[in-house]
């Protein structure tokens, strides 16, 4: 995107999240748009550009959603990169606004289902893991994620207890958080001894599956209540990387992290928040190290040297993320973008970040055989 | 044949049906690389993803390779699993350099480790699984 582009997010919203629903994907959809709608003081006639990420919309796309919401659209967006596609669909907005294809752009990412339905997405996730995965009881994401965790540790050393500080961590920030389904205290020793689901994978490695909508709406920032715009600074997108890896240590963050803070101007000790993806800490340490929080294999050290809450040396996932507010599909991939608007408007109540300036949030999804095969990150900051 | 359990099956298609034959058929396991001589690949597709040739030939592998990493899943995806658990699932490297994710069959889980030799069972067991599965390679021969 431009250097100095003053384009970014002037209105988030969300819904709750529920274990169980009745509900339509498009009633999720549609409740979020309407509410980062209502959070920029604008309307769906507004609207011209739509992105839509949801696992769940199949038949369904963004032209056909559009004919759902009463939409007219100069630009139709519809992601394909599991959870880094609401983060890549943010920095591809910008674009379609820069290049004057759109004006507005509404982002919504969201899904319905519960375990149950998890682990049959899974199953039907793609031809290479449905063929050559699920035949063998894979255990959907957990099995393979394990893998990776195992590799992790065995290659560097990596200690449980501390990939547990990023679960306990997010966990006090999620008791600030009342849309947090998971609010009960944690400790290092509850995570240690919690429940083996695929070896070395525990319950509080795993998130919870639910439903749920997460949207922001991009567009100038002159549009922006004073103070309430975020800009965004800089994005980039990486997919199948590395190739031919089944179980890789690395996830494709590493592939632009320099260009992201050459783009800044600032590095990763300069933000004062990070949202990273949390499918499992395993995984957001692995974007310690891709990004340059700490070097490639010393994420455990960086870890034990530091607290992870909102009020922390380092706050991650400052709402409590998925580990604690729940895993609403693909809307887990914009869960992080919406925390961090909140935080940089000045918005996180309980749990607010002081003085929150500058938030790096990362993306990552869409897995394959072995591993997920997609990674995006954005850098935002404040106008206030 | 002992496909005594209902386990989800691969979709055969044009561009595995060779190599989900060979292993029900034979226990074979059936690699494929660009023609004559390119890097072995796992999953079967139509073109080579290192080359991008379409230009490929199919090669049985040794069967013997090495576990780079695995996990013990106790939940497994899929109900027919559920008398399985744990499954032990595998990063296994090929002899052949070709990589890939399979089921080791092993009593004693807490002997599997990153690094032991695996090989694919023997052809009468399996045909009890929809694709190439593996056991511990004993320290002799058999």
């Amino acid at each position: 995107m431009n250097k100095d582009s003053q384009i970014g997010i002037i209105g988030y919203g969300a819904t709750a999240y529920e274990k169980k629903t009745d509900r339509t994907l498009f009633s999720f959809l549609t409740e979020a748009g309407r509410a980062a709608l209502d959070s920029a003081g604008l309307s769906f006639s507004d609207v011209d550009g739509l992105a839509i990420c949801s696992f769940e919309l199949p038949p369904d796309n963004t032209v056909t959603a559009a004919e759902q919401f009463g939409m007219s659209l100069s630009w139709a967006y519809l992601g394909t990169a599991g959870s880094a596609g609401p983060v890549a669909s943010i920095i591809n907005a910008v674009h379609a606004i820069e290049s004057g294809q759109a004006t507005t752009v509404l982002c919504i990412a969201g899904d319905n289902y519960d375990v149950g339905g998890h682990y049959k997405l899974m199953d039907n996730f793609s031809r290479g893991l449905r063929n050559y995965g699920t035949p063998q009881g894979f255990g959907g994401a957990n099995g393979l994620f394990a893998i990776i965790q195992r590799k992790h540790m065995e290659t560097y050393g990596t200690r449980i207890e501390d990939l547990g500080r990023i679960s306990v961590g997010q966990r006090n920030s999620a008791r600030q958080n009342d849309r947090a389904l998971l609010r009960g205290p944690m400790s290092i020793d509850d995570y240690v001894n919690s429940r083996m689901i695929a070896d070395p994978i525990r319950l509080y490695d795993c998130v919870l599956p639910c439903a749920g909508a997460e949207a922001v709406v991009v567009t100038s920032l002159d549009r922006a209540e004073p103070g309430k715009g975020v800009r965004v600074v800089t994005g980039y997108e990486r997919h199948n990387h590395p190739t031919m890896e089944i179980a890789p240590l690395r996830g494709g963050w590493e592939t632009f992290a320099d260009r992201l803070y050459d783009d800044a101007g600032y590095g990763p000790s300069d933000m004062d928040f990070v949202q990273l993806y949390d499918d499992y800490p395993i995984m957001a340490a692995i974007q310690f190290e891709d990004l340059g929080f700490c070097r490639k294999g010393e994420v455990s050290q960086y870890l034990a040297d530091n607290t992870f809450d909102w009020a922390g040396s380092v706050p991650l996932n400052t709402g409590g993320g998925q580990l604690s507010c729940g895993q609403a599909g693909i809307a887990g991939g914009m869960l992080s973008v919406t925390e961090a608007v909140r935080q940089l408007r000045g918005e996180g109540g309980g749990r607010q970040v002081a003085n929150a300036k500058r938030g790096l949030v990362a993306g990552y999804g869409m897995v394959g055989y072995g591993h997920g095969l997609s990674a995006s990150t954005i850098i935002l900051e404040t106008t206030r | 044949m002992t496909q005594a359990l209902n386990y989800p099956m691969p979709s055969e298609d044009a561009d595995n049906r060779a190599f989900l034959t060979a292993w029900r058929e034979e226990g074979k396991l059936l690699l494929q690389k660009a023609a004559p001589d390119g890097r072995p690949f796992f999953y079967p597709r139509p073109i080579c993803p290192y080359t991008g040739s379409a230009d490929l030939v199919s090669v049985p592998a040794s069967g013997k390779g090495r576990i780079v990493s695995y996990a013990l899943v106790l939940r497994p995806n899929h109900p027919a699993f559920n008398d399985d658990v744990p499954i032990i699932l595998a990063e296994i490297e090929l002899e052949e350099g070709a990589s890939l994710l399979g089921r080791i069959i092993c009593e004693e889980a807490s002997s599997v480790a990153s690094g032991l030799d695996v090989e694919l069972l023997p052809p009468a067991d399996a045909k009890r699984y929809p694709l190439p599965t593996f056991r511990l390679q004993t320290s002799g021969d058999e």
